[in-house]
């Protein structure tokens, strides 16, 4: 009989059996040194981005739409785009990792993601929509 | 796991209160955590009224005069009483560090003292440190050399070479680092902890060492080593003054300088 008062015991393993656990996951220098790397690079595109709207404070929106147009703006703002969003995600990953365990871990990583990618995304045509429609503008009036 | 409330059964109750001896003009309080295994109650603080001129100056002087004098159930570890074995760690207002190193007239007020904060308690102030032994088993803290050491002398090391030691060899393995780290205790199962680690690096700098190799292999891990967040209380709670978190951040730029 077993006796109601004994807690049933569900883990016998070894302590250095779960110390070891899977072993290492190989993984995990590339997005520690991808954190820091973007981050870096974000310091001067930001810089860059707040003198332009300084500079763009109270401008038409034609004068936007040729700021926008031009390539060298354009690959600048990617470049903050995508590298901002890319950050975010890395970021966030690491927060879920800390706080978010189990069977949760993997769903909660993914719903991240997709959130961060598409708002990036969102991002990324909003700028193309700028450059491009403001050289096809300039197309027509040319022509 | 992140916990913000403390499970039902280990929420802390008000205990006794052992008044000092009449006349006693020195007296300082002591509000000492208790629990017990062999009673399904929840643990308790308990109040000690101590006369600090009947004591020596240190928090595990007053210890071992409540447990020879005042209440003997109090149950603790100790052993060197100068900061050398690490058996005394304890979080002691507020901050993890060694009973016998910690002063008491550094603390103003009431003395609050803990178990080591986030691991099991076996009883009172003694906290269960199977897990942080075995993880730091796991890193194989001794020397691995293929080459035989010379036949009649002890294997040698320069000047520099040795110097690079400084600042871990002092470590006492006290676990107090270990016990401060939030990311430890979100994430102690796979999370190897600031005292691991520490060790890990003073066998990976070891001039001596053959295996820095298979050790940084081991440790290429988003949790074993990536869970340390560089929040720095490691550093800041060593009692012995030393820098884990330093050791981490070099463990982790030997994994990039390997990768280039
Ligand atoms: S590094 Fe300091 S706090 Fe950590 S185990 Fe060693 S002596 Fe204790
Ligand atoms: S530096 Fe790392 S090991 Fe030290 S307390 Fe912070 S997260 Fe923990
Ligand atoms: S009793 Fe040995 S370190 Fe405190």
């Amino acid at each position: 009989m077993s006796n109601p008062k004994k807690p049933h015991i569900t883990v016998m393993r070894s302590q250095l059996s779960r110390a070891r656990g899977l072993g290492s996951g190989q993984a995990g220098v590339g997005h520690w040194w991808a954190e820091r790397a973007s981050a870096v690079a974000l310091v001067p595109l930001s810089g860059w981005f707040v003198i332009q709207v300084f500079r763009l404070a109270g401008a038409s929106q034609p004068e936007v739409a040729k700021w926008g147009a031009r390539p060298l703006n354009t690959t600048m703002m990617l470049s903050l785009v995508i590298l901002t969003f890319y950050h975010t995600q890395l970021g966030l990953q690491v927060i879920i990792d800390d706080y978010v365990h189990g069977k949760a871990h993997l769903p909660a990583g993914l719903l991240m993601k997709g959130i961060v990618f598409l708002l990036g995304l969102f991002g990324t045509v909003s700028v193309l929509k700028l450059a491009l429609a403001g050289s096809s503008r300039g197309r027509i009036a040319a022509g | 796991m992140v916990e913000f409330r403390l499970p039902k059964n280990s929420t802390v109750g008000k205990g006794r209160i052992f008044t000092a001896t009449p006349g006693a003009t020195n007296v300082k309080n002591f509000r000492i955590y208790r629990w017990s295994p062999d009673d399904d109650k929840n643990p308790v603080v308990d109040t000690y009224e101590i006369d600090l001129d009947k004591i020596g100056p240190m928090v595990l002087d007053a210890l071992i005069h409540i447990k020879n004098d005042v209440d003997s159930t109090l149950t603790f570890r100790r052993s060197c009483r100068e900061g050398i074995c690490g058996s005394c760690a304890m979080n002691i207002a507020g901050e993890n560090t060694l009973a016998c190193l910690k002063p008491i007239r550094d603390i103003e007020g009431d003395i609050a003292i803990y178990p080591l904060p986030h691991m099991p308690v076996i009883k009172d102030l003694v906290p269960d440190l199977d897990g942080a032994y075995a993880q730091l088993r796991s890193i194989d803290p001794w020397l691995k050399s293929d080459t035989a050491p010379p036949p009649d002398a002890e294997r040698r090391q320069s000047i520099e070479e040795r110097a690079e030691l400084d600042g871990m060899w002092e470590c006492i393995l006290c676990f107090c680092c270990s016990t401060s780290c939030p990311s430890y205790w979100w994430n102690g199962d796979r999370y190897l902890g600031p005292a691991t680690l520490l060790a890990a690096y003073r066998w990976i700098a070891d001039s001596r060492d053959e295996h820095a190799g298979d050790r940084l292999d081991a440790l290429e891990d988003p949790l074993k080593l990536y869970a340390c967040r560089t929040i720095m209380n490691c550093t800041q709670t060593c009692p012995k003054g030393l820098n884990p978190a330093k050791a981490i951040g070099r463990i982790k730029e030997l994994q990039l300088e390997r990768k280039a």
